[in-house]
């Protein structure tokens, strides 16, 4: 029920506080793009931490910084899609596009704040294995300087040029599938309209700030 | 949340729900066939009552719970609360035995007797998490969970009175823990009820504390925070009954048909699986 310690976890997950530190490569299934995946993973990491450990960034700079790094890790647009599931063919151009827009600022206005109060987290790569047909599941370990460390896995999808995150697992809770059950239940409680959830995207993102 | 272990009658009409149900059993199919559409298919018929009771678990959370949180992290030292948390927890691992074994889980059964063993002797009666840190992890199996192994579907979804989430085969497993659970037991034939009430009232403060903030930032980014916490509740229980090697969603490939990575949005078609 709620108060049990896994779900205690998840929750503590949301609350995904910045990445950073030691490298530590252990290649579970040590397949060339598994280690490209790794590779990615680390960096990505350590420039963040590398960004978000510099306290003299102005607030503003420290969002923008974020933004850069968000498109430089992960595929936006992407998980905006996924996340729609069904709901998607259902949606017009224009819909799709401010979806995508709102989906966007939301993605910025949740995390952006967690890596600004960015103190001291550090993370170590714990293994690579295959997911799905061409994705590669890398599991961390977010080690924090109060509490319990945090097991994240991202499943890395290598595009054309480059690899780019497609979801974020904390404590075995993805954050697509959170998302997408959450947006489908707003959508259902506006009578299967998707314009019911642009609506409370705006309001959502417009409040926040 | 554990506060309900309060109500008996509640309890009492749990545990008729669990006997019922183990007798079905057999008959239930465990098989999700429908994989590829479980990522938003939610079992919810009751989504109605569950969102008033949801609702009330919440206004009790914002006026007792969370305050009485606050004031446990402000006035107990980290070291403190830690070893109210261990004492606690030690004192279920006969029940966590006891699903291992249910399960068929020899090696949770060896660990987590192991765990009591070490916690109880060396950690001074369970007030330090010794296993812990030798390496010998905690993993709370429940008959909510054994359930699940024998093949019990989860039911509808439910939001209970200050449990919180849960489902019909949760619901009557957590019936089922009640009345095995050890403290309980040892608490009725000494005439210690007001040994439950202090623990279940230490135990809900002790976990609420320990997700103050992380509840906090859920309930401000959450759009629709009911189904979120569905969501999170459906998927912690699914890895926690598979022991974290829970099915993955799939992920298909947009980019056939359309321009993906472009922050606009992509064409109309969608790429059938």
């Amino acid at each position: 029920m709620l108060t049990r310690r896994h779900f205690v976890a998840s929750v503590a997950l949301l609350a995904v506080s910045g990445w950073a530190g030691h490298t530590f490569i252990s290649p579970a299934a040590a397949q060339s793009a598994d280690q490209g995946a790794s590779a990615f993973i680390q960096k990505l990491g350590n420039d963040a931490i590398a960004t978000f450990s510099d306290k003299s960034l102005s607030r503003d700079q420290a969002i923008q910084r974020f933004r850069t790094l968000l498109y430089a890790g992960f595929d936006v647009p992407y998980i905006g899609r996924w996340v729609l599931g069904r709901y998607w063919n259902s949606a017009n151009e224009a819909q799709r596009a401010e979806y995508q827009k709102l989906f966007e600022q939301l993605i910025v206005n949740t995390y952006a704040e967690r890596f600004v109060e960015y103190s001291g987290e550090t993370f170590k790569i714990t293994g690579v294995t295959p997911a799905g047909e061409a994705d590669s599941m890398v599991t961390t370990q977010i080690v924090r300087p109060n509490g319990p460390p945090v097991n994240v896995s991202w499943r890395v999808r290598k595009g054309a040029a480059d690899y780019k995150i497609i979801d974020v697992v904390v404590e075995n809770v993805s954050m697509g599938v959170t998302q997408r059950q959450e947006f489908a239940s707003v959508i259902e409680q506006n009578n299967g309209r998707v314009d019911g959830l642009i609506q409370a995207l705006r309001q959502k993102v417009g409040r926040t700030g | 949340m554990k506060l309900a272990r309060l109500s008996r009658s509640l309890l009492r009409s749990a545990t008729v729900v669990a006997l019922a149900l183990t007798a079905t059993a057999c008959a239930t199919n465990p098989g999700d066939s429908g994989a590829k559409d479980a990522a938003y298919q939610v079992n919810d018929p009751l989504e109605g009552a569950n969102r008033v009771v949801f609702a009330v678990n919440d206004a009790v959370d914002t006026v007792a719970l969370r305050p009485a949180a606050e004031v446990y992290v402000a006035v107990l030292p980290d070291p403190v609360r830690d070893v109210i948390h261990n004492f606690i927890d030690n004192l279920m691992a006969p029940l966590y035995i006891a699903n291992n074994l249910l399960q068929g889980n020899v090696d949770g059964a060896t660990n987590a007797t192991g765990r009591f063993l070490t916690n109880t002797i060396l950690g001074a009666g369970g007030i330090a998490d010794v296993a812990s840190q030798a390496g010998i992890p905690n993993a709370q199996e429940d008959f909510g969970q054994t359930l699940a192994v024998w093949g019990v579907g989860e039911g509808p979804y439910l939001v209970l009175p200050l449990l919180g989430p849960s489902n019909l085969r949760d619901a009557a497993g957590y019936g089922v823990d009640t009345v095995g659970d050890p403290v309980r037991i040892w608490a009725y034939a000494h005439n210690g009820q007001g040994l439950m009430y202090t623990r279940a009232g230490v135990s809900a403060v002790d976990r609420r504390s320990e997700v103050l903030k992380s509840v906090d930032d859920l309930r401000r980014n959450s759009l629709d925070f009911y189904a979120t916490v569905r969501s999170l509740y459906h998927q912690q229980r699914e890895a926690a009954i598979a022991n974290n090697q829970g099915a993955q969603p799939e992920f298909p490939d947009f980019t056939n048909n359309s321009a993906g990575n472009s922050a606009g949005a992509p064409p109309a078609s969608t790429p059938k699986p």
